[in-house]
């Protein structure tokens, strides 16, 4: 009996066809009602505390002033978002039980009844304008980008909202199945202010209640007992989770089982884990696209032909089977597999060294040039580093290395202070998350590092944002990911999966591809 | 006596503001910045703008040594741009653990290293003069993060007797407390053992060769009461010095062993601040571990004069 739907365990199907299924056909293989039967059979138990490991410490309690992942994975057990995402990133009723557009620019919500924050107070329009409002005017904000479309927030009746949009996006839904579509108890955030941030008590609406976070020791959470869904869980009577930040020490405490859960297992470790039997690995596909940005607005990227030399001497294959035991696929462009706009007619870019040979001549550098690649000093960047470079040496472009602390490679980004510079993007529900801040001009948008200003993209994302049928976005994405292919604001390298490792006693966990673990239905055997 | 602890405290002064300067600097003109690394994913410029103005950091840098000296001066180390938590908290919270550690780790290192030690200088080349060599050679050889592993996996991992990683606060429940510490202080003891026994062993051999001993060997002391009485007092002078500079060093944290056993020590707190670029947090850490070192080497200084009366008799002079 495994841990998790056994269709998805690794013991039965292999992390290929995972992988091949996923890109097939988004979805079919996530059908968390295919797992679910292989463990339905069992009556769930109550009580028990699940004990989760991360690699650091959540960073603040408050969803609107969040930047860091690994708040997100409390987050999605103490608070709701309006919509929430299934496990083949549709959208689907969440605090809002229904939502209509009667126009491109106005979203109207259905609020759920019932439903109250864990300090009493109720759930409704009311709550919903102030958390909007807070997003937008909060200096400390970190939604603010993510909500700017909204202009204005109308409370129709007592459950029922308005959202007024400056500009139709078709993207917003999706932003707001994670933080920005979390709704805080407005009571709790004016009463705490900015303690908010350490204690989110009374807080959130979600499954678990926040009970205590000991910093750089523990957080505690426990059992919503009025949770307003009553269907299915929560079962366990806690969760703590603990930052354990060597990545052999967390495994160590996994097989010990002194944790039961590990929020991503790194790919060195894969093939052993999977090999133990006290362990059961789910690979999780992600939202994720791992790149180097190229910078446009100096030499030698600022020469396309360039750009195209350095992307056909790379060899995706080898890296991704070399550096990452193949925990992860070849990328193609910006939208990883596990999304319905992954135009899998795409071939991701192959290696063709008399291309590559014939690009450097058209940009007048037949026998070669150097550059300077910035990459973070972790080993598996290191490794995926030093591969390209005796990869990008057979073509004859010395590639030297520079390597720099997380801090100072996200300041050299923002500053344009690279030629070549590695970037690792987790990844976002909607397709508009992993292409328009990177590739659009827009000044003071400071994810486009590549500084790339081009009116086509320009135009594709826009329309992007405007046209809310599915199948005719995934046709603008694909026409972007056939321009982004040669135009290369970056050179794409994968789209990693994120093996998450659980002890055989831990029960019910359907895995989304945001990599997020919500623990309503799970229990401990 | 009071007066030399007054006149060292008083030398203590340069020493801080050279150190305060240094740290400053050091942290500023590292690249990267604070509002960067905390927000890595807002790509909302004006939001970051607006941050580092009410931080103060678009001043300038010598303005904002003066402001933190000022505020130092009276008392205030400044809150953490992560956590916004005042700085003195953040240490307060994790000085436990390290003050924990480096004590264990200490006893630890001297119940083991203080027996070999005397035993090899005292029966020097033999069987067990060469076991204790070797120890100390391996001991000294042996990266931290290496042991801590090979431990990890035989005490925690095969025969499950000790926890893995974590930290129980011995003072709340003392026996899941010592268990917690146990791997951690053995991984920092073993490595201090190792240099205190070698420091020890010569020394001591240093002493036993003086006269005076042969002295009270000619008197028929018996070879427990020269070591004891007349070598081992002599040969502390060394052994103390270790120590003192390796518990100021313990004090500041044992980065790896903290990391590796996820403790919450000043250490990781130490790095972790770097690694964000909090200013503030650093350049107080850093301070006070900067305060903990003089101490104890103050300390040190004063046990000179407890173990050999005649750097006491010098001082008076």
């Amino acid at each position: 009996m495994s841990a998790i739907p056994s269709s998805l365990a690794s013991h039965a199907v292999t992390r290929r066809r995972f992988l091949a299924l996923c890109a097939l056909a988004p979805g079919a293989a996530l059908v968390p009602g295919a797992g679910r039967a292989a463990w339905a059979q069992e009556t769930p138990k109550k009580g028990g505390t699940l004990r989760v490991g991360f690699y650091i410490e959540a960073a603040t309690m408050d969803p609107h002033l969040s930047g860091s992942k690994i708040d997100r994975q409390v987050y999605h057990n103490i608070y709701e978002p309006l919509v929430v995402l299934d496990a083949n990133l549709g959208i689907k009723p969440g605090l809002a039980e229904s939502w209509q557009q009667p126009d491109s620019r106005t979203l109207v919500f259905k609020l759920r009844r019932g439903v109250k924050f864990h300090d009493g107070t109720d759930f409704n329009a009311e709550a919903v304008k102030f958390n909007f409002n807070r997003m937008k005017t909060e200096p400390k904000s970190v939604r603010k980008g993510e909500v700017a479309s909204i202009d204005t927030v109308d409370v129709l009746d007592a459950y029922t909202v308005k959202l007024n949009l400056k500009r139709p996006d078709a993207a917003l839904l999706a932003t707001l199945t994670d933080r920005a579509g979390m709704m805080v108890s407005p009571k709790t955030a004016q009463e705490r202010g900015p303690e908010l941030e350490r204690n989110a008590r009374g807080a959130g609406t979600g499954p678990f209640v926040f009970v205590e976070w000991v910093k750089d020791d523990h957080l505690l959470i426990r059992r919503n007992d009025g949770y307003w869904n009553k269907q299915g869980g929560p079962y366990l009577d806690q969760v703590r989770y603990r930052p354990i930040p060597d990545d052999t020490v967390k495994l160590q405490s996994l097989q010990a089982g002194e944790i039961q859960v590990m929020d991503y297992v790194q790919p060195r470790d894969v093939a052993a884990v999977k090999a133990d039997r006290n362990v059961v690995v789910l690979d999780v596909p992600s939202l994720a696209d791992f790149a180097y940005q190229l910078n446009h607005t100096k030499p030698p990227f600022d020469n396309r032909a360039l750009r195209q030399a350095v992307a056909c001497s790379l060899d995706l294959e080898q890296i991704v089977k070399g550096v990452w035991l193949n925990v992860g696929v070849p990328a193609n462009g910006p939208i990883p597999p596990t999304s319905w706009a992954y135009d899998r007619t795409i071939p991701f870019i192959k290696r063709d060294l008399a291309r590559a040979k014939a690009k450097l001549a058209e940009a007048g550098k037949p026998g070669g040039f150097s550059f300077t690649m910035t990459t973070n000093n972790i080993p598996i960047n290191v490794q995926e580093a030093e591969v390209m470079q005796a990869q990008l040496a057979e073509a004859g472009i010395t590639m030297k290395i520079k390597l720099v602390d997380a801090g100072t490679l996200i300041s050299d980004g923002n500053a344009k202070n690279f030629e070549m510079i590695n970037f690792q993007w987790s990844g976002r529900p909607d397709p508009d998350g992993n292409t328009y801040q990177f590739f659009r001009t827009t000044p003071g948008t400071s994810l486009n590092w590549s500084g790339i200003a081009n009116p086509q993209i320009d135009a594709l994302l826009d329309r992007s944002r405007e046209v809310s049928g599915q199948a005719e976005r995934k046709k603008l994405f694909s026409q972007l990911t056939r321009i982004l292919q040669e135009e290369l604001p970056m050179v794409f390298i994968i789209h990693p999966v994120e093996p998450k490792a659980f002890s055989p006693r831990v029960r019910g966990y359907d895995p989304i591809p945001d990599g997020m673990m919500r623990f309503k239905d799970v229990w401990l055997a | 006596m009071g007066l030399l602890i007054l006149r060292r405290l008083v030398a203590t002064i340069p020493v801080l503001l050279l150190v305060t300067a240094g740290v400053f600097a050091l942290i500023h003109l590292t690249p990267g910045d604070p509002i960067d690394a905390m927000m890595a994913e807002s790509v909302d410029d004006t939001v970051k703008r607006q941050l580092r103005h009410d931080l103060g950091l678009d001043r300038p840098l010598y303005l904002q040594y003066a402001t933190w000296m000022s505020r130092l001066l009276h008392g205030d180390l400044g809150r953490s741009i992560r956590n916004q938590e005042p700085v003195i908290e953040n240490v307060g919270r994790r000085i436990g653990p390290s003050l924990q550690l480096a004590g264990l780790a200490m006893g630890i290192a001297l119940v083991v290293a203080t027996p070999i030690g005397i035993l090899s200088a005292a029966r020097r080349n033999s069987a067990l003069d060469r076991a204790g060599t070797t120890f100390a050679l391996f001991g000294i050889c042996m990266p931290n993060f290496l042991l801590a592993l090979i431990l990890i996996f035989v005490f925690g991992v095969s025969l499950r007797w000790l926890p893995i990683s974590g930290y129980v606060d011995p003072l709340e429940e003392p026996l899941d407390g010592l268990r917690s510490l146990t791997l951690p202080a053995i991984t920092l003891g073993l490595a201090l053992a190792a240099v205190i026994t070698r420091t020890l062993r010569s020394s001591m051999l240093e002493a036993l060769s003086e006269d005076y001993v042969r002295t009270a060997r000619a008197k028929g002391l018996s070879d427990a009461a020269v070591v004891r009485r007349h070598a081992l007092r002599n040969a502390l002078i060394p052994v103390v010095t270790v120590i003192g500079l390796q518990l100021g060093t313990l004090i500041g944290g044992a980065v790896i062993t903290e990391y590796v056993f996820a403790l919450p020590g000043v250490g990781r707190l130490v790095v972790d601040a770097v690694f964000a670029r909090d200013y503030p947090l650093v350049q107080g850490v850093v301070l006070l571990i900067a305060v903990g070192f003089i101490l104890s080497n103050l300390v040190v200084d004063l046990l000179y004069g407890v173990i050999d009366p005649r750097i006491r008799q010098t001082r008076h002079r």
